[in-house]
């Protein structure tokens, strides 16, 4: 079996795409929140949290649909919180996102604790015990494409919320540039006093785009805990937060190229299980992503430089 | 904004009145029995409640079984596992240690030692066991650590898994002879489970591959999913024994997905912690019989044996300390040739013909180079 016989299967290119599904529900919302000037850091803890209530939520109303709906809820209040001391109380937002990270992690077991009365034991705390497939986010095998070879292998049999990631860059790409409403986000993310200068209120955009963010973050949770994996467990997101922000970056915060920072960073997870596949050392293969994501990040950096240069150069030929 | 602020403290305040409600679950001391005469008094503290199935319901199976032999008599307080009953387990213990009616204290679990190192400082006539745990071994001459050898756990779950793989009369087994781990961490104690199984799958089949992955943490569970798909995928492995915490269980919601595997747990009995369906393809479990042990340390202490005060003690099959699951899927699901096998191999370890490689101590072997010379 050659070597690219060997990494490029389809099994490759669909996880490439289970990976990347959380990641650009992250990004998507620290883009939308960037673009309205936030600087939101707290989405890591946000799906702690909405991936934590959505598998209860689904396990005690024994449906999915609830699970979900209570998961984007709890991103909302979630990050009302985050605007509430940020913008009403004046809190710095980093330090507000910083919180909201640290009760993701261990506020979460707590509420865990609290609300489900399971005693860890030796075992770490999670609600795996709960969770049955029939209560995750159902597959969907796509009609006529999953017939398809190769294509639908890759393309077919993905969850509702993976298929609605890739529809959402879409949709958050026309909300920004098609709408008021974008305009509005973007106007005051750009120049605040000149929005609030012809009446509109700062405010309120700030509060909206975190509300929206809040979504977006809830379906990554839900997607973590009812989806990937079975129930909520400690600190499943496990960074996922962080690599958006990083996408968000290196995809200049608009959302095509967000979602190419995150298919980016996706290829390069999966490279990575392939690469652990041959026997490179573990501690070389994890920290792949990651250098892929600085690469991306300096490349992103050369070619905005250059595009600065390039007017000047213009100029002193002239 | 007025509305919205008030609307926010609200749900802030309800959010907390919830979280109080919730949090009565406290536990009272469970009673104790009459025992024989000469019998000691033995106080077991539980960092949580009982009902666990695993560690803490092991060792109080252990401590009954001693007791309705009469030979202790015994006091169980379930202290809670939340973290607002953290604050009463140092209370707890030190009320138990001053108490004097105790001959022997029982702890366990990471949690327990720090508390445990102060408690057994100021009480220094006071004898403690703690489980699992080695944190501060021989530190207090009154206190005896018990720790579990896991690589003879591992061996015997390589003898299985090497047995099993090539029967492809088995569901879900395919003629490769590929096994799979899934490891927390390239660390010592994570390799000493990993060297056990490698040898005691050699040892079946010397032709057997390994196909050994590390998620490098403990948590991401989405993370031990892709490698053990990757596994099957890729490697055609059929056996996948998951040592990496609450991420192992990634790996069990892989073969789940593909169902053409077979998942192994560790620590406790998996098959009554999962859920159904995962139960369903788990064929067994790696265990900690905190129970045996108790029983084993108070066989030593009336035979006399008692030096141990102050030291650790790594408890093997010989001590039955470790052990696998083998009702259930096991017994449903592998052939009989397989179960001899398994036999043999625990017989071999407990009588000394067969000694386990371990990952740490003086005695260490390379584990990297073995691992990579076994990789499919």
């Amino acid at each position: 079996m050659g070597f690219f016989e060997f990494v490029f299967t389809v099994e490759f290119f669909f996880s490439i795409i289970r990976i990347t599904a959380p990641i650009i529900f992250a990004t998507l919302a620290a883009i939308i929140c960037q673009k309205g000037g936030v600087s939101n850091i707290g989405l890591e803890g946000t799906m702690m949290m909405s991936a934590l209530f959505g598998s209860l939520f689904a396990y005690y109303s024994g449906s999915w649909i609830v699970g979900v709906l209570v998961a984007i809820i709890t991103g909302i209040i979630v990050s009302l919180g985050i605007a509430f001391f940020a913008f009403n109380l004046r809190t710095n937002i980093i330090l507000a996102g910083t919180a909201v990270n640290m009760i993701g992690s261990g506020g979460t077991i707590f509420l865990v604790k609290v609300i489900t009365g399971m005693t860890e034991g030796n075992q770490l705390t999670s609600t795996n015990g709960l969770i049955s497939t029939r209560l995750q986010i159902p597959v969907i095998n796509i009609p006529i494409l999953k017939d398809i070879p190769l294509i639908g292998g890759v393309l077919s049999g993905h969850s509702l919320l993976t298929y609605l990631a890739f529809v959402l860059v879409f949709l958050t790409w026309a909300l920004l540039y098609k709408t008021p409403i974008g305009l509005n986000i973007r106007s005051v993310g750009e120049n605040p006093n000149a929005a609030s200068s012809v009446g509109v209120s700062v405010i309120k955009i700030k509060y909206t785009v975190l509300i929206i963010g809040g979504i977006l973050a809830g379906l990554g949770g839900a997607f973590m805990s009812m989806y990937y994996s079975m129930g909520w467990s400690q600190d499943m997101v496990a960074g996922r937060g962080f690599i958006a922000l990083a996408a968000t970056a290196m995809g200049g915060g608009e959302p095509l190229g967000g979602l190419l920072a995150a298919l980016i960073f996706g290829f390069a997870q999966a490279l990575s299980i392939k690469a652990s596949a041959v026997g490179i050392d573990s501690n070389l293969v994890s920290p792949i992503p990651y250098l892929v994501t600085i690469i991306g990040l300096v490349v992103f950096a050369i070619v905005a430089r250059e595009k600065a240069k390039k007017p000047h150069k213009v100029k002193e030929s002239a | 904004m007025k509305k919205i602020m008030k609307l926010i403290l609200a749900l802030i305040l309800s959010v907390s009145l919830v979280a109080c409600g919730g949090g009565g679950s406290d536990e009272g001391g469970a009673g104790s029995s009459e025992g024989g005469e000469g019998a000691y008094n033995v106080a077991y503290l539980v960092n949580g409640n009982l009902g666990d199935k695993s560690f803490f319901d092991s060792a109080k199976a252990g401590l009954d079984q001693l007791e309705a032999d009469g030979r202790i008599n015994l006091k169980t307080i379930e202290m809670g596992g939340t973290d607002s009953d953290k604050p009463k387990w140092e209370s707890i213990l030190y009320e138990v240690s001053d108490s004097g009616e105790y001959d022997y204290i029982i702890v366990g679990t990471f949690q327990m030692p720090d508390f445990l190192k102060a408690a057994a400082t100021d009480y220094p006539d006071q004898k403690y066991i703690i489980f699992d745990d080695n944190t501060y071994v021989g530190n207090n001459d009154n206190v005896l650590n018990l720790m579990y050898k896991q690589n003879e756990l591992g061996y015997v779950l390589g003898v299985l898994a090497g047995g099993i793989t090539t029967d492809t009369s088995v569901a879900n087994i395919n003629e490769d002879a590929v096994i799979g781990f899934v490891g927390g961490q390239d660390s010592p104690v994570i390799n000493d489970f990993l060297i056990g199984y490698i040898e005691g799958a050699l040892s079946v089949n010397p032709d057997i591959k390994i196909d050994t992955r590390y998620t490098n943490d403990f948590v991401d569970t989405a993370k031990s999913k892709e490698f053990a798909l990757s596994m099957m995928n890729d490697k055609k492995a059929d056996i996948i024994w998951g040592v990496a915490g609450n991420a192992g269980n990634g790996a069990a919601e892989a073969v789940l997905e593909t169902n053409n595997a077979w998942f192994i747990g560790v620590d406790s009995d998996q098959e009554q912690t999962f859920i159904d369906e995962l139960a369903a393809i788990t064929l067994t479990s790696g265990l900690k019989n905190i129970g045996n042990s108790l029983i084993w340390v108070f066989d030593e202490i009336d035979a006399g044996n008692d030096d141990f005060w102050g030291t650790e003690i790594a408890l093997g099959l010989a001590e039955n300390g470790v052990g696998i699951v083998d009702d259930k899927n096991y017994d449903a699901v592998v052939p009989d040739s397989v179960k001899e096998l398994v036999a043999e191999a625990i017989k071999a370890v407990q009588d000394g013909s067969v000694e386990v490689s371990t990952a740490f101590g003086p005695n260490k072997v390379d584990v990297a180079e073995i691992r990579d010379s076994v990789r499919p």
